[in-house]
C-alpha cells in the first residue's frame, strides 16, 4: 500500500471520529439565529400539539428535527404509549420515506402503559449511539413531571443523545425539557395560489428556550435537501432573497417526460 | 379434585372417615364408574360398573363427573414436571409418561432410587402412580400396568412379561378378546409360536407390538417439549425463594456453561428457564437475544429484566429446589475482537438494548416495519417483532441497513402518502358536489372541515384474489382544509359502477 493512500485512508478514519458539532443548525437562518447555532443535541426536547388533527404535523416536524441532528444514519427508538395510537394512527412507511426519514432505522417501543413507557425511554436514552429517542404521550399525564423529565434530560445530557418528547392532544407544561415547540398546521401555499396541496408547512412556535428568546415562525419542509425552510405567508417579498431552493414541488408520482432514447445499435439482418 | 378439596398433599394424611372416590361418565348410555380409589376397590367397587350396582354396594360413594380435558391438562403439567428427571418425556396414551432416562440415572443415585424418589414426589403432590423401568418402552408400559416388577433388568423382558395378560402389549381390545377365546392369554403364548401364521391370522399390528415390547424393533418416543441444545441446572437441597438468589444461580449457570459454547463456538440466542416449585409446578422464563451472546452478565441481565417484568406474578410458593437453565436456540458466535472502532461498541450496545426492551416488555413489543407486496395501504407493511424468530439473521436489525428497500424507490416530489395511517379507516360524512370529485365539506370525529386544495383521485383497486369478487375500489384524495390540515379520504366504491351511495372514510394524516 502506498504511502499517500495509508494516510487517505488514516484522514479518514480520523474524520469519522471527530467529534461532531453539539448543535445542530435546522436550516431556517432566522431559527438557528435564534437558538445560537442549532438544536442542542445531547439534550431532551419537547414537540407537542393542541388537537389530534395536528399530532402529523407535530410528527413531521419533529422527523425533520432527527433528519437534521443525524445525516440519515443511526436507529431511532420511538416509545410510543399505547394511548397515542388509538386516535393518531401508526407511523406509515411509504409517507415516512417520502418526507426522507428511512423507515428501516426506527424501533417501535409498544409497551403496556404509562409507566414501562417511561422505564423503555429511559433504558434508550441510557444507550449511547441512537440517533434519537421518541417518547410519544397523549395529554398531560401526572406521571411525567419535572422529576421524570429531568431524568430524561440528565442521561440525554450524559450521553449526548437526542431525546424529544411528542405530546399530542397537549398542554404547555413545565418540564424540564431544552425547548418546546408548539406545531399548528398552515396552508400549503397563500390562498388562491395553487389547487392541489403541496410541501409541508407548519405554524411552529417556540415556547420556551432555556438559552434565550423564543419566536414562531412559519417553516416548510423541503425532503430533498433535508432542510427546514422559513416560509413566511408573504412569500414573494423573502422568497427570492433567502432561498433558492426548490419551492414548488413537481406533482408526485406523474410520469415525467418521455424517456431518452437508448444507445441505438445497429444489428446485423437475422437471415 | 381431591387435591383441591383436601389439599395437594391428602394421599398422606390418614383421612380415616372419608368416603371412597370415583369418577363416573356415561358410558353406553349408562352412568358408569371409570376410575376409583383403592379405598373404593376394596368394597368391591369396579370399573366399568353402573353407577347404581356400585350406589348399592357403597351408598356414600363420593362421585365426580370425568373431565378429560381437565385430565389432559393435569397430566400435562405432570409431564412438565417430570422434566426435572430427563428432558425426554413422552405421552402414553391419555393415562401415561414414557420418560426416556438413559443416561440420567447416576444424577439421582441410580434406577431403583429415581423410581423412589419419582414416586415419593408424586404421591406428596397428590397423585398415586405406578413407575416401571425397561429397556423397551413397551415393556416399560406393561410392567407399570399389569406387572410388580419395578425395575426390569436389562435383556431380561422376555422372561418379565412372559406371565403378563395380552393386553400388556397394547393391543385393541376386540384383539384381545379375540385371541382370549383362541387361548392366547398370556404374552408368554406368543414367544414359541410360529411368527407367519400369527401375523397371517392377527394382523401384523400383534407382532410389532410384540417385538417393539421385547426389543426387537425400535420404538421412537417423540418427545413433547424442544430438546435444548445445552442444558445445565442446579438442585437445591434447601429450596431458593428469592428473586436474588435465583438471579445469582442463573449467573452461575451460564458462567459453567460459558467454556461449552466457547469450545463449539456459539452464542445463544433464546434461552429458557425452568423453576420447578416444591409443589410440583413448573415455571417457565424464556429471554430473547438480538445477536448472539455468550457473556452470563448479559444473560443474567436478561433475565432480570424478565424477573422484574413479572413483579409479584412469580408465586414461589415454598420455593423451587431445581433451577435449569436451557440454551433453546444457539448460533455461531463472531469471534470479532472488540476494535478501537467505537460505532461497533455502540451497535453491541444497542443490540443490548433491545435485547433487554424485549425481555422487560415481551418480544412482540418491540418492533420494526417489514413489507409486504401490495397497493393497499393498511397491508403494505406490518410491525414485525425485532426479536422474531422469522428474524434470525442478526444483520437484519434496523438500521444496519444503509439504504432500505422503502428508500429505493427514487424521490418523489411532494408527498403522496400520509405520515401517519389511523388504525382503521373511520367513516366520514361528506359532501361531493360531483360524484367522482373530492369532497368539499366533510365531518370527521365531530368536527366539520372545509376542502381549500385537495388533489387526486388515485384509484386504489380491491385484491379480488384476497377479498372476493364484489369488493369495492378506493379513490384517494388528499384534502387540504381551510387551517391547512391536511388529511386522506377515500371514497369507497366506484359511484354507479359498484355503488350508488358510496361512503366515505378517513384514512390518515399528512403532516
Amino acid at each position: 500500500m502506498s504511502s499517500q493512500r495509508r494516510i487517505a485512508d488514516l484522514s479518514g478514519i480520523v474524520r469519522a471520529h471527530a467529534p461532531v458539532s453539539d448543535r445542530a443548525p435546522l436550516g431556517a437562518e432566522v431559527v438557528d439565529r435564534l437558538l445560537g447555532g442549532g438544536l442542542v443535541r445531547g439534550a431532551l426536547h419537547e414537540v407537542r400539539c393542541e388537537h389530534v388533527r395536528e399530532i402529523a404535523a407535530a410528527s413531521g416536524f419533529l422527523i425533520g428535527l432527527i433528519e437534521r441532528l443525524h445525516a440519515s444514519s443511526g436507529r431511532v427508538v420511538w416509545v410510543a404509549d399505547p394511548a397515542t395510537s388509538l386516535d393518531a394512527g401508526t407511523l406509515f412507511p411509504q409517507g415516512l420515506a417520502q418526507i426522507g426519514f428511512d423507515p428501516a432505522r426506527l424501533v417501535h417501543v409498544l409497551p403496556h402503559d404509562l409507566a414501562t413507557a417511561l422505564w423503555a425511554a429511559d433504558e434508550a436514552v441510557k444507550c449511547r449511539g441512537l440517533a434519537a429517542v421518541v417518547l410519544q404521550i397523549r395529554g398531560n399525564p401526572a406521571r411525567l413531571d419535572l422529576t421524570a423529565t429531568r431524568r430524561l434530560m440528565l442521561r440525554a445530557q450524559e450521553n449526548g443523545g437526542f431525546a424529544c418528547m411528542l405530546r399530542q392532544s397537549a398542554e404547555a407544561q413545565a418540564s424540564a425539557a431544552a425547548t418546546r415547540w408548539h406545531v399548528r398546521a398552515e396552508s400549503s401555499a397563500p390562498p388562491g395560489t395553487l389547487s392541489t396541496p403541496s410541501a409541508p408547512r407548519w405554524r411552529v412556535t417556540l415556547e420556551k428556550n432555556r438559552e434565550g428568546r423564543t419566536g414562531e415562525w412559519s417553516l416548510a419542509w423541503n425532503s430533498e435537501c433535508k432542510v427546514f425552510e422559513h416560509a413566511p405567508e408573504t412569500r414573494s417579498e423573502t422568497c427570492s432573497a433567502e432561498n433558492s431552493g426548490p419551492r414548488l414541488h413537481a406533482p408526485a408520482e406523474r410520469p415525467g417526460g418521455a424517456a431518452q432514447m437508448g444507445q441505438v445499435v445497429a444489428f446485423e439482418a437475422a437471415s | 379434585m381431591a387435591r383441591r378439596k383436601w389439599g395437594k398433599s391428602w394421599r398422606l394424611k390418614p383421612r380415616p372417615e372419608a368416603p371412597p372416590i370415583a369418577v363416573v361418565d356415561t358410558v353406553k348410555n349408562t352412568v358408569r364408574i371409570v376410575a376409583c380409589d383403592s379405598h373404593a376397590t376394596s368394597f368391591g367397587i369396579k370399573i366399568d360398573q353402573t353407577l347404581s350396582d356400585a350406589r348399592a354396594l357403597v351408598p356414600d360413594l363420593e362421585c365426580s363427573q370425568n373431565r378429560p380435558e381437565e385430565l389432559k391438562a393435569l397430566l400435562a403439567s405432570i409431564c412438565e414436571w417430570c422434566g426435572r428427571y430427563t428432558p425426554l418425556v413422552a405421552w402414553s396414551g391419555t393415562d401415561g409418561l414414557f420418560l426416556d432416562i438413559s443416561g440420567c440415572t447416576h444424577l439421582f443415585g441410580g434406577e431403583a432410587a429415581l423410581v423412589a424418589d419419582l414416586e415419593h414426589r408424586l404421591k406428596a403432590q397428590g397423585f398415586s402412580a405406578r413407575a416401571a423401568i425397561a429397556d423397551t418402552p413397551g415393556a416399560a408400559w406393561a410392567m407399570a400396568r399389569y406387572g410388580r416388577l419395578a425395575i426390569v433388568a436389562p435383556g431380561r423382558q422376555r422372561e418379565a412379561l412372559r406371565d403378563l395378560p395380552l393386553a400388556a402389549l397394547r393391543l385393541d381390545e376386540t384383539l384381545v378378546i379375540e385371541m382370549a377365546q383362541l387361548g392366547f392369554k398370556a404374552v408368554g403364548c406368543l414367544i414359541d409360536v410360529p411368527r407367519a401364521p400369527l401375523a397371517r391370522r392377527f394382523g401384523r399390528d400383534l407382532l410389532r407390538q410384540f417385538d417393539r415390547a421385547m426389543g426387537d424393533e425400535d420404538e421412537v418416543l417423540s418427545p413433547l417439549m424442544p430438546v435444548a441444545e445445552l442444558t445445565s441446572e442446579k438442585r437445591f437441597s434447601e429450596p431458593i425463594v428469592h428473586e436474588d438468589d435465583i438471579l445469582g444461580t442463573i449467573d452461575r449457570l451460564a458462567t459453567s456453561m460459558q467454556p461449552l459454547l466457547q469450545r463449539r463456538g456459539l452464542g445463544v440466542r433464546r434461552c429458557e428457564i425452568k423453576l420447578f416449585r416444591v409443589d410440583g409446578q413448573v415455571c417457565r422464563l424464556a429471554v430473547n437475544a438480538s445477536a448472539p451472546v455468550r457473556a452470563p452478565k448479559r444473560i443474567s441481565a436478561l433475565f432480570r429484566e424478565r424477573l422484574a417484568a413479572l413483579h409479584d406474578d412469580l408465586d414461589a410458593g415454598f420455593g423451587f429446589d431445581v433451577l435449569r437453565l436451557d440454551i433453546l436456540h444457539a448460533e455461531a458466535f463472531d469471534e470479532a475482537q472488540a476494535s478501537f472502532d467505537a460505532p461497533r461498541n455502540h451497535e453491541d450496545e444497542q443490540r443490548a438494548l433491545i435485547d433487554r426492551l424485549g425481555a422487560r416488555l415481551g418480544t412482540d413489543r418491540v418492533r420494526q416495519f417489514g413489507f409486504a407486496d401490495t397497493h393497499i395501504p393498511e397491508r403494505s407493511f406490518d410491525l414485525l417483532p425485532v426479536l422474531s424468530a422469522s428474524n434470525r439473521a442478526g444483520g437484519s436489525l434496523p438500521g444496519t441497513v444503509t439504504k432500505s428497500a422503502w428508500m429505493s424507490e427514487g424521490t418523489t416530489y411532494g408527498l403522496t402518502r400520509p405520515l401517519l395511517l389511523l388504525r382503521q379507516p373511520e367513516p366520514v360524512e361528506a359532501i361531493a358536489p360531483v360524484p367522482d370529485g373530492p369532497p368539499i365539506r366533510f365531518r370527521w370525529r365531530k368536527a366539520l372541515y372545509e376542502t381549500r386544495r385537495s388533489e387526486g383521485p388515485e384509484r386504489i383497486a380491491c385484491e379480488w384474489w384476497r377479498d372476493g369478487r364484489g369488493a369495492y375500489s378506493r379513490d384517494y384524495f388528499q384534502v387540504e382544509d381551510m387551517a391547512g390540515h391536511r388529511f386522506w379520504l377515500f371514497r369507497h366504491g366506484l359511484y354507479q359502477r359498484e355503488t350508488d351511495a358510496p361512503r366515505w372514510y378517513m384514512h390518515g394524516l399528512f403532516p
